[in-house]
């Protein structure tokens, strides 16, 4: 997206949402006294308002109340919720920015109006609305798109409760002022690579790699070589082994070179190779030194290691000379 | 990462004046621009008050309390929702106000709250006014300021809100 046409045909295409209505959603449940008692709990607010049906009763509510505060939680949608179907305004207008690799997210702006208390036994609709999508921003978190959305708090009998404006940015992991400002240089401020998880099984393996050593875990019981390594031979049962060099040499026996989503301790496009080694057994490692486009199954590779940082080496394949 | 190898299981610790009887709520007329909310300090937080809310608001991104995808797209830890941090200054707007006077709350989340940040909440009487209500009666509304800062002075939230006192 480096090029100014292709980023006005994205905008144009992002525009195309503004004024879309997303369509209503209703709350899951009514408004009830458990969700707000967890609520207050959460904000540490004592309010026997909230809780205590004798104290909001003498009160000038007359009724338990919900904390207005809370509307936006009566039509959540919670964790992994069903999708809203093909066509969804939102749904689409969210695959496309991540599409472009705008995938984090953070809530910037919030406007809540009130109506009306909302009280127990009241059930709540929503109404949304796509307001505006900005052009690209480049902001302290990342290069990336405000979106702003409108809602409308109802009851399902079509009273009004409130309305709200929400707007998030979605943007690059990694592409923001406070990223590159976070360390001394671009070196310290990169997260390092994930760790493995290590345990007694499989230690042998990375501790070769540090030496940029290349082993293979073999069965003493038959002498079949395995990987990843494991406690038990799968051939003869045997629990002993030990560990043979590796010539370095193999074949590419399959591979994906990945785009997205980006993750700020790898470059992409990152090429990641099943490789076959001449020995019979593969692993899963990097394949570099070559344009991934270059890249084809079968194509001989050979090993080197990379130091990505004091406490993790890697082995990774580059095509053989 | 950030460390908080403090585990607490209680609710955000509360060092405020104000509590939270409606009946102490302040009426239009003892109310005069450049009064102050007595502050709400909150904290320090914890991932648990993090959790607490993704449970009672249904706001399950796993940016708020899963450390390991949190960290993969470059944030040092899971950060506090800002909508958490937007109940906790409702809260102080209420406990000055009373539950039922807010009518409009607007909020920027200006910068992420993490694990072991101590919040202080703080409102400002802006302005009074006098204005027709959509049932034909006179409403009398209290314009504030308020922001939210953390342990460094830093504000992490700031925003308006208008209130409707009697």
């Amino acid at each position: 997206m480096a090029d100014d046409a292709a980023k006005a045909a994205f905008l144009a295409k992002l525009k195309e949402f503004e004024g879309r209505e997303v369509g209503t959603q209703d709350g899951a449940d009514e408004v009830n006294q458990a969700m707000i008692r967890h609520w207050v709990e959460a904000m540490g607010d004592r309010n026997p308002v909230y809780t205590d049906a004798g104290a909001a009763e003498r009160s000038v509510h007359g009724q338990v109340i919900a904390p207005p505060v809370m509307m936006q939680a009566w039509v959540m949608r919670g964790i992994a919720p069903p999708s809203r179907g093909p066509g969804n305004a939102q749904d689409e207008l969210m695959a496309l920015v991540e599409s472009e690799g705008f995938t984090s997210v953070v809530a910037t702006n919030c406007e809540q109006e009130y109506d009306r208390m909302v009280h127990l036994g009241d059930h709540l609709r929503n109404r949304t609305v796509i307001d505006s999508v900005s052009e690209e921003k480049a902001t302290g978190l990342g290069v990336g798109h405000f979106i702003t959305t409108r809602v409308e708090y109802e009851t399902l009998e079509g009273e009004p409760v409130g309305r709200q404006m929400f707007r998030i940015l979605k943007f690059r992991a990694g592409t923001g002022r406070q990223a590159a400002s976070a360390g001394d240089g671009e070196e310290q401020a990169r997260p390092k690579r994930p760790r493995p998880a290590l345990n007694r099984d499989n230690q042998f393996w990375f501790d070769a790699a540090k030496e940029h050593r290349l082993v293979i875990q073999r069965c003493t019981g038959c002498q079949a070589l395995r990987h990843p390594p494991r406690p038990r031979c799968d051939k003869c049962g045997s629990y002993e082994w030990d560990a043979v060099d590796a010539s370095g040499r193999g074949t590419v026996y399959s591979f994906v070179v990945n785009h997205y989503p980006q993750v700020p301790s790898f470059d992409y496009p990152l090429a990641v190779g099943l490789i076959e080694l001449e020995e019979g057994t593969r692993l899963v490692a990097n394949i570099v030194g070559i344009d991934p486009s270059e890249i084809t199954v079968g194509m001989p590779v050979e090993v080197e290691f990379v130091d990505h940082d004091a406490d993790l080496t890697l082995p990774a394949f580059h095509p053989t000379k | 990462m950030r460390s908080d190898s403090r585990v607490t299981f209680s609710v955000p610790a509360i060092r405020s004046a104000a509590m939270t009887q409606t009946s102490s709520k302040i009426g239009y007329d003892k109310i005069s621009e450049g009064d102050e909310a007595p502050p709400l300090e909150v904290g320090p937080l914890t991932r648990t008050n993090f959790v607490r809310y993704a449970g009672a608001s249904g706001d399950f991104n796993p940016m708020h309390h899963d450390d390991t995808i949190a960290t993969q797209v470059g944030n040092p830890s899971v950060f506090g929702h800002g909508m958490l941090t937007a109940g906790l200054l409702a809260r102080l707007l209420k406990d000055w106000f009373g539950p039922e006077a807010l009518r409009k709350f607007q909020m920027r989340f200006s910068k992420q709250v993490w694990p072991g940040d101590t919040l202080t909440c703080t409102a400002k009487v802006t302005g009074k006014r006098e204005a027709p209500s959509s049932d034909g009666q006179v409403e009398k509304l209290v314009d504030v300021e308020c922001a939210v800062t953390n342990q460094d002075g830093t504000e992490v939230l700031t925003g308006t809100a208008t209130a409707s006192l009697s």
